[in-house]
C-alpha cells in the first residue's frame, strides 16, 4: 500500500523541546553575551569535581532585574579598554569601535 | 500514555528472527518500554513509499497505527500538513521522508517509554520545562565512562 509521509512535530521525552538547529536559542545567546546578569551569578563554587565546570549555587527565588545598559561614553571607553587589555579585540577593532562612541 | 518515541531502522534486506520482539516482550514485562506499533516501509528509487506486510507470524494489523500516524489519508493528498505556526518549524518538523532514503527499507517502531510517565509529571509538577534532549554521541560515552571509573578508582 502506498503511503504519502505527513509532517509531524518533533518533541522531547519530557514535552515539546525549543528545537532551534543546534543554535542558541534566544533567551540563551542572551544570557551568554550577559554572563553577569545570570540568576545565581554569585562567584563559582569549588564543585568538588576536576572538571572544567564550577558549580554555582542555585537561585533562590527570581534574580535581580538586570541594570540597563550604561549610554555614558566613557563607561564604554572604559569597557572597550578592558576588552583590548583582555585581549578579545584587536587594536584595530579598538580604533574602529572608539571612533563610534558617542555618536 | 507514557511518551512514545519513534525509532527508523534501515535494513538492506530485513531478517525477522524474532529476536529484537523478544527483547521488547522482555522490556514490557519489567515496565520499561512498550512497542505500540511497528511498521515496514520500502521507499523506491522515486521517493514513493510503500508499506510493506507484517512479518510472517506477527499479527496482520501490525503496522497500522503507523501508517495512520505517520502516514496522510489518501483523500488528504493535497491537504497542507497540519503544523503550527512558527518561526522555526522547518527545523521542528520531520517526516519519514527526512529520514529514509530512497531504494531502501526501513522498520519504524512507536516505542512508549512507560517508565519515562511518573519522571515527565514530576518534572512538571516541580515546575521544570524542557530546555534539550539529546543521546550522548558514542565517544562523549566513553569519555563518560572513563569518568566513571576513574571516580571508582
Amino acid at each position: 500500500m502506498l503511503l504519502v509521509p505527513k509532517q509531524l512535530m518533533r518533541a522531547g521525552m519530557t514535552g515539546n523541546v525549543p528545537y532551534y538547529g543546534g543554535r542558541f536559542t534566544p533567551a540563551q545567546a542572551y544570557a551568554a553575551s550577559h554572563p553577569e546578569w545570570r540568576p545565581g551569578s554569585g562567584p563559582a563554587v569549588a564543585g568538588g569535581t576536576s572538571g572544567p565546570l564550577a558549580r554555582t549555587p542555585l537561585p533562590e527565588g527570581r534574580p535581580p532585574a538586570p541594570p540597563p545598559p550604561s549610554r555614558d561614553p566613557a563607561d564604554t571607553l572604559l569597557a572597550l579598554q578592558n576588552l583590548l587589555d583582555g585581549g578579545v579585540i584587536t587594536p584595530e577593532e579598538y580604533e574602529r569601535l572608539r571612533s563610534r562612541v558617542g555618536r | 500514555m507514557g511518551p512514545v518515541q519513534v525509532v527508523v531502522v534501515g535494513f538492506d534486506q530485513p531478517t525477522f528472527s524474532g529476536e529484537v520482539l523478544a527483547e521488547f516482550t522482555r522490556l514490557r514485562e519489567a515496565g520499561i518500554v512498550r512497542l505500540v506499533d511497528l511498521l515496514l516501509v520500502s521507499r523506491a528509487e522515486d521517493g514513493a513509499f510503500e508499506t510493506l506486510a507484517a512479518p510472517s507470524g506477527a499479527d496482520a494489523e501490525l503496522g497500522g497505527l503507523a501508517a495512520a500516524l505517520l502516514g496522510r489519508p489518501e483523500d488528504e493528498d493535497n491537504v497542507e500538513p497540519a503544523v503550527p505556526d512558527a518561526d522555526d518549524v522547518d527545523v521542528m518538523a520531520w517526516s519519514l521522508a527526512d529520514a529514509v532514503p530512497a531504494g531502501s527499507m526501513a522498520a519504524v517502531a512507536l516505542i512508549e517509554h512507560t517508565w519515562a510517565g511518573p519522571l515527565k509529571a514530576a518534572i512538571q509538577r516541580a515546575g521544570g520545562s524542557p530546555l534539550e534532549e539529546t543521546w550522548l554521541s558514542p565517544g562523549d560515552l566513553d569519555v563518560l565512562e572513563s569518568l566513571i571509573a576513574q571516580r571508582k578508582g
